[in-house]
């Protein structure tokens, strides 16, 4: 196990001493890390509302240590360091000792802790060993928040240029780029893409749907995680066809300017946050549209449904999960599902951001109860999930591949496991990523698929070719 | 002697009672005013069902009952009704109130007193053995965290002998200032230390109120530190 616990470490180069960060950063940052972390703390607490709460905590963590027991990544390693209190401490002592008068009249009579090198290198470190799942914070009597302290530790780090390439040059390309998506996916290759999408369609339904794209004034404004459209086809066709089947193909439209729902600014970055935000809502208004929805996506259908009223001012929009739509176009009749169809046992991954940090723990039970019978769930589920290990941006990250794997996704594997099922189902982008890794890493005897996925192979729409015709034709074509 | 006792239990409580208070009471305007001044409006967008029902489902934490820490967490809990009921509704704190504040309260007997002592005594030495000799809990345990277990046994263990003459091996009045001088130096620790959470508590638990981010902050921040040049 130990060298598992090392995977995030700084890896110090034997020739120079020199250190290298544990992700990949743009601009390594090696002088005056100490300065710099301190400045920019004191903007962030200068200009943001962070400061009662830091204030709280400081004063009541109860070191109870509650917390430990619940988190997946010290579940897994049993290192102290890995103790979510830990590490929200080193913020905490952090901001004790420079921004609070307690801590500096202590600092004068003994030698209380001082910010080091090496804190900050801990800090770069354990900030991104923690998913921001909040599992723990549901389990810590004194309410700390181990997901927003662990986003705001990043989020001063980020402002000493420490944060991972991936993600960085992710929000870069979505606010700035050409493409103006994490993905950087032009305009022309989604329209491509739709039209691919359109065409298996029409091959296995027999009827053609073309996806409207850039249409005025209609009531939903479709997102989901770009890079659904390079990797989960199924999902997206699933979606498209409980539009086509509920009769709202013509209330809805994809931008074309902006299609992305990610947004990381929600792991690390109060600015990006808002400022992905901003755009998405820009493009609501340009199109004219009502409603956001939002596609099978935790971090984006979170980020959009709790931070657009927030960030939005008189712009708001209400924000939807497609599983929403879905299930009410189920409840009112509006699409049917033949319940024949999957016969494989099936469970369900609730995402963090949905169902801990969200609304959504119900909605997808009820579709799956509605149509697929072998239904088991994972032990704890719901609001107690344990989060797949790629949360918080992590899964974006490569090369903490290995983290993500033996540490991260452990609990989770072994819960899979544990359920004997043949199809986990995951609505959201990330999940789903980390999950399929999970599963080739642990040779887990399963498939990770969309709910949309499921749904696309089940719904019965009029006049097309019936589901149980879909399925034949489906088998003919894997033998 | 006399002349001490009367000390603590005049002036020197007085001073000390006051100074939690404020303390305190200073804690709690902090908290209001932040969330006032700078949340403002942002506050009607909060989840409010969802933190008043989790600050509630802590009261009596049956629904946070989780393994690997039920031990001490329960030792923790039932620890909390003794130092809650005892300090205020014990008969002879009563005539203290009463004298101090002109408070009417109604006592619990004195039988039940000594029970709840012992009790909470109890759960503050399994406290103490747990943080001492489980690994996890040693590794995030400060001296202070071992300190205020140590501030609120005394008072409670002094009460006790100075009000069970046979079992005390000390002299009454001795117990009695000690009772008194600790319970006031504990008061003075209160706002200083987590033991704050008497009404931290009720600010810890609204983190929902805190991911109302502030418009236009980051925007601020980044002007801050590099201009206005590029930031992403
Ligand atoms: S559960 Fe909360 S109070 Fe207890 S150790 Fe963890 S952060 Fe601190
Ligand atoms: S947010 Fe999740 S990963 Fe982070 S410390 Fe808490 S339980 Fe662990």
């Amino acid at each position: 196990m130990d060298e598992v616990v090392e995977v995030l470490k700084p890896i110090v180069d034997e020739d120079n001493g020199n250190k290298t960060y544990p992700y990949y950063i743009e601009n390594p940052v090696t002088e005056n890390r100490v300065e710099r972390f301190l400045e920019a703390f004191a903007a962030v607490l200068h200009f943001t509302d962070y400061k009662p709460l830091l204030d709280s905590y400081c004063t009541s963590n109860a070191k109870c240590n509650r917390c430990a027991v619940t988190c997946p990544v010290y579940l897994a390693t049993g290192d102290p360091k890995d103790i979510p209190c830990y590490r929200t401490n080193l913020l905490l002592d952090v901001y004790k000792r420079y921004f609070t008068f307690s801590g500096w009249l202590n600092s004068r009579f003994s030698n209380g802790i001082d910010l080091t090198e090496e804190i900050i290198d801990e800090m770069l470190n354990l900030f991104y060993r923690c998913t921001a799942c909040r599992r723990c914070t549901q389990e810590c009597p004194m309410g700390v928040d181990h997901g927003l302290m662990t986003r705001l530790g990043r989020y001063v780090l980020s402002l000493i240029g420490i944060v991972p390439k991936a993600l960085q040059v992710a929000t870069r390309e979505q606010l700035e780029g050409e493409t103006r998506n994490t993905s950087k996916i032009p305009k022309i290759a989604l329209m491509n893409t739709l039209e691919f999408l359109s065409d298996e369609i029409e091959e296995s339904f027999g009827i053609r749907m073309d996806v409207p794209v850039d249409e005025y004034d209609r009531e939903y404004v479709f997102f989901c995680a770009v890079s659904d459209y390079l990797m989960e086809p199924e999902t997206l066709m699933g979606n498209a066809v409980v539009l086509y089947a509920a009769g709202d193909w013509d209330k809805w439209t994809i931008g074309g300017n902006d299609f992305d729902g990610i947004n990381y600014g929600l792991f690390y970055s109060d600015w990006h946050l808002e400022n992905i935000i901003k755009q998405l809502v820009h493009e609501v208004t340009r199109l004219g549209g009502k409603k956001i929805l939002i596609g099978e996506c935790g971090h984006a259908s979170r980020s959009a449904h709790d931070f657009v009223p927030v960030f939005a001012g008189k712009e708001t929009y209400p924000v939807l999960n497609f599983m929403e739509y879905t299930l009410d176009c189920i409840e009112k009749g509006k699409i049917k599902l033949n319940p024949n169809i999957i016969t494989e046992r099936v469970t369900y991954h609730d995402p963090c951001n949905i169902s801990r940090s969200g609304w959504i723990v119900e909605q997808p039970r009820k579709i799956i109860r509605s149509f697929i019978k072998d239904f088991v769930e994972m032990e704890p589920h719901g609001k107690n999930n344990y989060c797949c290990g790629g949360g918080g941006g992590l899964v974006s990250v490569d090369e903490i591949y290995d983290f993500r794997m033996n540490i991260g996704g452990k609990m989770k594997a072994d819960q899979i496991r544990e359920t004997g099922a043949q199809i986990v189902i995951s609505p959201c982008a990330n999940c789903k990523k980390q999950l399929k890794e999970l599963v080739e890493f642990y040779e887990l005897p399963c498939k990770v698929m969309g709910l949309h996925d499921l749904i696309l192979k089940a719904i019965e729409i009029p006049g097309a070719k019936s589901a149980e015709e879909r399925k034949e034709e489906a088998a003919m074509f894997e033998m | 002697m006399e002349q001490w006792l009367d000390f603590a239990k005049g002036p020197l409580f007085t001073f000390a009672f006051l100074f939690m208070i404020l303390g305190l009471f200073r804690h709690v305007v902090l908290q209001i005013y932040y969330l006032i001044v700078r949340k403002g409006k942002r506050l009607r967008n909060a989840p409010w069902k969802k933190i008043i029902l989790d600050t509630l489902s802590w009261v009596v934490p049956v629904k946070h009952f989780i393994p690997g820490t039920a031990f001490f967490s329960s030792a923790s809990f039932l620890s909390h009704i003794g130092v809650i009921l005892v300090p205020v509704f014990l008969a002879d704190h009563i005539v203290l109130w009463e004298g101090f504040l002109g408070l009417n309260l109604p006592s619990i007997s004195s039988g039940f007193a000594d029970v709840l002592t012992l009790f909470t005594i109890v759960c503050l030495i399994i406290l103490f053995c747990c943080r001492l000799f489980v690994g996890r809990q040693r590794a995030m345990s400060g001296t202070m965290d071992y300190l205020i277990l140590i501030m609120v046994f005394l008072p409670f263990a002094s009460g006790f002998l100075a009000s069970h003459p046979k079992m005390n091996p000390f002299s009454w009045d001795m117990m009695m200032l000690t009772h008194i001088l600790s319970a006031e130096v504990l008061f003075i620790m209160i706002p200083f230390t987590k033991l704050a959470h008497i009404v931290l508590f009720f600010f810890d638990r609204i983190s929902g109120l805190h991911w109302q981010l502030r418009p236009g902050a980051g925007d601020k921040v980044a002007d801050a530190l590099f201009g206005k040049e590029a930031r992403v």
